[in-house]
């Protein structure tokens, strides 16, 4: 175990540095000039000379980058001021410090995918489990439907109307805001309720449905058979033996689904008007806010990355067959 | 109002318009000024100079208004900037109000609309001498800062020699330049190395002084000491771009928290003397602004007004256009509703450049769709027709048609086939055209080629990615015939517009001048005219100019003048707009009790 | 081993009825399951006893209805799409249409089953301990902890070195032959009274087969269990079995003592059976003989004897009766079999045609 994680660590750690490099020089592929952009009604080329300086665009791209990754672990001084590790520099939008932005609005999003996955798992998989029990019934068969229904669905075009039908008609959950966990947890819980929901749609049918599908085939395992021979009760069998099984499945599926997630947090976000890393990341490329693009890509990268090494990890745990070296 | 290039241009990718507009010019002469429901009855000039008496406080009680509870803002985009020094766009502009004070600002009347500039903190807009190249102003008694120390000369002086120093690369540079030429960074770098701006250009003879001294005439002189950046900084407090993130109040409101990007909180300035203020009501306890709200959620809200959004509006942005339909024809939204005049003017430029014969130019012209246009651009509630260089939003506006677009508002084609004939055209005649690559450019790149495919051209669309659109527009060898830009002036004169957009000497690349257009006559009456010292004077003349360029030039076509529309919450009242800045006004706003 | 040694005289439990007649007798047994094609026919009226401490050995080829009959008697066949006709009584209690309750309380407590493949048919998740512990638990009430030990006495029992040890071992981590061990402890944990071991040595090698069966037979000799055997493999049976079943399409075509059926059997599908298995002693030259033709379609079985198809002697039943008349097997008999040739012929038959194939004869 040991030796696998120091290997999937040092593995992320390139990784992470392939893509920090990739998305910096990209930047400067990209048409559209972050000093012009920020140059506001004076784009005169003596402005715009004077802003490129300032925003330390004037140097070679290498030196830049350098500068950039050595910051994140040594902090750096900058024009604005000192700019302590880790440092992502200062926003080329609205001067603000990348980290103290970021660290404002990581908890939105890291809340809203927690609960979002919490739901689409326990919905999901709830679903998929009754329906597998119930496989052929009436329950099954609306099940289906309604999962065929909600993978079809968008968050953008959900989102209003449940906004509209929850919040504006009928009043009875909140319209969603940015959680302040520290001050008003219970007020966290009710903002985020509406946005968990939605964003948990478009996952939980796919999870019932695959659920669902993996217990039905776990079922017809021999060892299913073998342990009701033995006087295990149906129940007993399907909770421990079959879920189980379908468990290691559900779990990679889980992983490869993580950017999905986040990808979701980012259109719940907007469609929500939360304040998350999904809006940041969204400002920051139509901005070309440099820093922040940064910042926002390498914690993403790093959360998914981290999160996949979890997920390696829990799958040996699940299924004693996997070793992890 | 370059903001509206590049700016607007990246906002539209994605999540609509992140509308960070800018502000800008005047109305006209008559009062033909405002479109929407309230018409504007002005019998004397609008965005006229007001008198020393217009300038005392307190402002003018607005009908039904009452004191206390908490107004909201909801803004699509946060605020890059709460730095007066750096202020510039009309978001910024609109929420400097509520704590920043210039020398001189705008007092709205909330009943007729009627907008004209007073003495802010100097106790007048200024009086002038040496033609037009001195300007003095005294400040008024009782002024504080937040902290309750007394607001000097000094302070303003302060305030304008930190625009000098490299970080203020975002604000207004009239002064700057007025002061020291086009060059002035180099002439003088800051207060930060100790150094001040000497006594021969701004002298502050006494704490309630300070006097300009220009290199050259500046008859709207008074409306530069409106910018936000052209107002007192504490020297104590000025941490340099940190400053950024707490300004000091002189304004009715101060920073009661600040999340950027999230949330922005005001409360009452104590310190702040309502007797010593002509423009401002404030009468809410405190301002609320949420920020980062995307579209179309926000106009959403404005429209359900669930909770607190009751008393909220959205300063600066325009409705979701997706939801113009509604808003525009649903009775309800009626009563909260303001639909005014922007200071913009959309054009296309015609690269003279490339298309040396003004017949073909004219051709264009002619050929133009305007009211299919002006569907594909969003409709009426977003832009009426334009057939003016300048805006109704400019001082001395008039009507003005020679090509009589309003006549044949769907296009002439006849007449442009005629003019290409004799321009001695045969066959067809190509012309490459870039347009940005939103939606809303893309709708009217389609209607512009079918009209243009009709009178004899052969278009040939070229989209631009909308984040380098203006980039690639304004270079000096640039391979296109024509392209949209959108221009208008910082205050209501257009001596914001006429130069930059027309002069023809100095062409570079990134100037403003996308016709490029070099003509003697234009080049040496823009001269003549910013000599003139009298500024009503002035703002006719730049008219006159303007209408030459349009008739005998024609190296742009306008074709919409922009118009803000929203709605705000049932529960606010007292909304009043302000069409320099192009955006509600928030001094009248008050919460229903 | 006490547990072992007190269980000889029978398994007790509550409302354990006297034993009166054959410990499971199975009547006039129909099994039949519902399929998108039609209904197949998969036990057809079957019927066979079984007494405490002997072995039955079931023989036939796949699909014949071997597996099916005795997931009948378990009750694990899937009720959505299966029907049962018949009686089924295991000690004197009538097990079609009991409850799946009845059933649960039943299976691993009193008749248990082994299965083919071990690596299949044990839970990769959990430990050989826990999956033999668990039924331990849940029908004897014992503890955890007892459970525990239970399993190791149990390992120990099946043979499985440093039992202690290997108890929370996984079954992958185990060999096959180890794992079918296990397998047997798992099923007999409770001292069941009757094994159902369904093809149990067939994926082994065959010193591993051998040992297999041995040790299955010595626990039956130490508790009395009654067990079957099924198999396609007429040397396991032989090894093992004192009485044959050999079924044909859902049906039993003939059964008797193993040494009957293995010296002297007397349906045509049985001498094939026989002589498709190779012997050491059979001359070289001489090839196998696998039975022409294909297993028939229990969708829409053949009319008559369900074998005349692939039958060699078909044609020497007068009248084609072997097409129309299905042959029937005496109820009460412990020898039997289903077969429309006169008694005289077949003794030619297989005297002269049949014998000389199998060489040595039986082993």
């Amino acid at each position: 175990m040991l030796r696998f994680l120091v290997r999937r660590v040092l593995g992320a750690l390139v990784i992470l540095l392939l893509i920090s490099a990739i998305t910096y020089f990209l930047f400067f592929f990209l048409p559209s000039d972050p000093a012009l952009l920020s140059c506001g009604k004076n784009c005169s080329p003596q402005n715009v000379a004077l802003i490129r300086k300032n925003l330390g665009l004037d140097l070679p791209i290498w030196t830049q980058y350098w500068h950039f990754m050595v910051g994140i672990f040594a902090g750096r001084d900058m024009p604005i001021g000192h700019c302590p590790a880790p440092c992502f520099g200062y926003s080329f939008a609205d001067q603000q410090l990348v980290w103290d932005t970021i660290a404002d609005r990581y908890p939105t999003t890291l809340s809203l995918a927690i609960g979002g996955a919490t739901v689409f798992l326990c919905v999901g998989v709830g679903l998929g489990l009754v329906s597998a029990w119930q496989q052929g019934r009436a329950f099954d068969r609306i099940a289906s439907g309604v999962s065929l229904v909600g993978n079809s669905v968008q968050i953008y075009f959900l989102g209003p109307i449940a906004i509209g039908l929850f919040a504006s008609s009928w009043h009875v959950l909140d319209r969603g805001h940015d959680p302040d966990w520290s001050h008003d947890p219970w007020g966290s819980v009710q903002g985020l309720i509406l946005p968990c929901m939605v964003l948990s749609v478009i996952f939980w049918s796919n999870y019932s449905r695959q659920t669902r599908s993996l217990m039905v085939e776990q079922m017809s395992e021999d060892h299913i058979r073998a342990a009701r021979a033995k006087g295990m009760s149906s129940r007993y069998v399907f909770l421990r033996y079959a879920l189980r099984g379908a468990a290691a499945s559900i779990i990679t599926i889980f992983g490869i689904d993580l950017s999905a997630v986040l990808g979701g947090a980012i259109i719940t976000e907007v469609t929500f008007g939360l304040h998350g890393l999904g809006l940041l990341s969204v400002q920051a490329v139509l901005r070309s806010d440099l820093p922040l693009e940064m910042a926002v890509m390498l914690i993403g990268a790093t959360i998914i990355v981290v999160c996949n090494i979890v997920v390696d990890a829990a799958y040996a745990l699940i299924d004693p067959r996997i070793r992890l070296s | 109002m370059r903001i509206r290039k590049a700016r607007h241009a990246s906002a539209f990718l994605a999540l609509g318009a992140l509308t960070l507009s800018a502000a800008c010019s005047s109305g006209g002469g008559g009062g033909t000024g405002t479109g929407g429901g309230e018409g504007k009855q002005a019998t004397v000039q609008n965005f006229g100079i007001g008198t020393a008496a217009d300038s005392k406080g307190p402002a003018p009680e607005v009908p039904g208004a009452a004191k206390g509870g908490t107004a909201y803002d909801l803004d699509q985009a946060g605020f890059d900037y709460l730095d007066p020094g750096q202020q510039y766009v009309s978001d910024q502009l609109s929420v400097q109000l509520l704590y920043n004070r210039s020398l001189t600002g705008y007092k709205i009347d909330a009943k007729t609309g009627k907008t004209i500039l007073v003495g802010d903190l100097a106790t007048d807009t200024g009086k002038s001498s040496d033609g037009a190249k001195t300007w003095t102003y005294t400040l008024k008694d009782g002024l504080k800062f937040e902290d309750g120390s007394p607001v000097t000369s000094k302070d303003v002086k302060y305030g304008i020699e930190r625009l000098f120093a490299d970080y203020q690369t975002q604000g207004p540079q009239y002064i700057q330049k007025w002061l020291y030429g086009a060059d002035y960074r180099k002439a003088y770098t800051g207060p930060y190395e100790g150094k001040e701006i000497p006594a021969d250009k701004i002298d502050t003879p006494d704490d309630k002084t300070i006097v300009f001294h220009f290199q050259e005439a500046h008859a709207d002189a008074p409306y530069a000491a409106a910018m936000p950046n052209i107002s007192p900084v504490p020297k104590a407090k000025d941490d340099k771009q940190k400053y950024n993130n707490h300004p000091v109040a002189t304004g009715p409101y101060k920073i009661a928290s600040y999340k950027p990007g999230k949330e922005l909180v005001f409360e009452r300035n104590t310190n702040w003397d309502p007797k010593t203020d002509p423009i401002r009501n404030a009468y809410p306890d405190s301002w609320n602004f949420q920020l980062g709200i995307a579209e179309p959620g926000l106009t959403n809200r404005l429209a359900a007004e669930d909770g607190n959004d009751k008393y909220a509006v959205n300063l600066s942005g325009s409705s979701d256009p997706s939801k113009m339909q509604t808003l525009t024809t649903d009775a309800q939204y009626k009563s909260r509703t303001v639909n005014q005049y922007q200071p913009y003017v959309e054009v296309i430029n015609i690269n003279t450049k490339r298309i040396t014969d003004p017949k073909i130019r004219q051709a264009i012209m002619y050929a133009f769709p305007m009211t299919q246009v002006q569907q594909a651009f969003g409709g009426g509630a977003q832009g009426e027709l334009g057939t003016t260089l300048l805006s109704p939003t400019v001082a001395g506006w008039k009507k003005y048609d020679p090509f009589g677009k309003l006549d044949k508002p769907t296009g002439d084609i006849e007449k442009a086939k005629e003019l290409l004939k004799e321009a001695g055209v045969t066959g067809k005649i190509k012309l490459s055209y870039a347009y940005a690559n939103t939606p809303r450019w893309q709708n009217v790149s389609l209607t512009l080629e079918k009209a243009l495919e009709k009178a004899g051209f052969d278009v040939q669309r070229k989209a631009i990615d909308p984040t380098s659109y203006y980039t690639v527009v304004g270079k000096l060898d640039t391979p296109y015939d024509i392209y949209r830009t959108g221009w208008g002036a910082d205050w209501p004169s257009a001596s914001t517009v006429v130069p930059p957009t027309m002069d023809g000497r100095n062409l570079a690349d990134g100037t403003n001048n996308y016709s490029f257009l070099n003509d003697e006559h234009v080049n040496s009456e823009i001269d003549r005219i910013l000599a003139v010292t009298d500024i009503k004077k002035q703002n006719d003349e730049w008219r006159t100019l303007s209408e030459y360029v349009l008739k005998n030039d024609t190296s742009q076509i306008p074709f919409i003048f922009d118009k803000y529309f929203n709605i705000h919450g049932s529960g606010l009242g007292g909304v009043t707009y302000n069409e320099v800045y192009g955006t509600i006004n928030p001094n009248t706003i008050f919460v229903k009790q | 081993m006490s547990i072992l040694t007190k269980t000889e005289a029978g398994p007790p439990g509550p409302g354990d009825p006297a034993p009166s007649g054959p410990f499971l007798s199975v009547r006039d047994l129909y099994v039949q399951f519902a399929t998108e094609d039609g209904v197949v026919k998969a036990v057809d009226g079957l019927s066979f006893d079984l007494e405490r401490g002997r072995t039955l050995g079931i023989v036939g080829e796949s699909g014949s209805g071997k597996s099916v009959t005795n997931l009948a008697v378990l009750g694990l066949h899937n009720p959505r799409n299966t029907t049962i006709r018949g009686e089924i009584v295991l000690d004197g209690q009538e097990l079609t249409g009991a409850s799946e309750r009845t059933l649960e309380r039943l299976r691993g407590r009193k008749m248990a089953m082994i299965f083919q493949d071990s690596l299949t048919a044990l839970s990769p998740y959990y430990t050989v301990g826990r999956q033999i512990a668990e039924p331990y638990m849940k029908h004897m009430g014992a503890s955890r902890k007892a459970a525990r030990e239970r399993a190791i006495e149990m390992l120990a029992r099946v043979g499985i070195p440093q039992p202690r040890l290997r108890v929370d071992d996984f079954p992958h981590q185990f060999s096959g032959g180890m794992r079918q061990r296990a397998m047997i402890a798992m099923a007999l944990v409770c001292d069941p009274a009757l094994v159902i071991a369904d093809e149990p040595t067939t994926a082994l090698d065959v010193t591993v087969q051998a040992q297999i069966l041995d040790l299955l037979k010595d626990l039956q000799r130490e508790t009395g269990t009654a067990i079957v055997i099924i198999t396609h493999d007429l040397g396991v049976v032989a090894n093992t079995a004192d009485d044959v079943m050999v079924m044909y399409a859902g049906r039993c075509v003939e059964r008797g003592t193993v040494r009957e059926i293995l010296k002297s059997p007397e349906h045509p599908y049985s001498w094939g059976l026989l002589a498709s298995i190779p012997r050491l002693s059979a001359p070289v030259d001489l090839p196998l003989s696998p039975i022409p033709g294909a297993p028939p379609s229990l969708l829409n079985p053949p009319s008559g004897c369900p074998f005349h198809p692939r039958c060699a002697f078909a044609e020497e039943v007068g009248g084609g009766r072997c097409a129309t008349v299905r042959p029937g097997i005496p109820e009460d008999e412990r020898r039997g079999f289903a077969c429309h040739l006169g008694r005289e012929r077949k003794r030619e038959i297989f005297t002269g045609q049949i014998q000389p194939r199998l060489g040595g004869g039986a082993r």
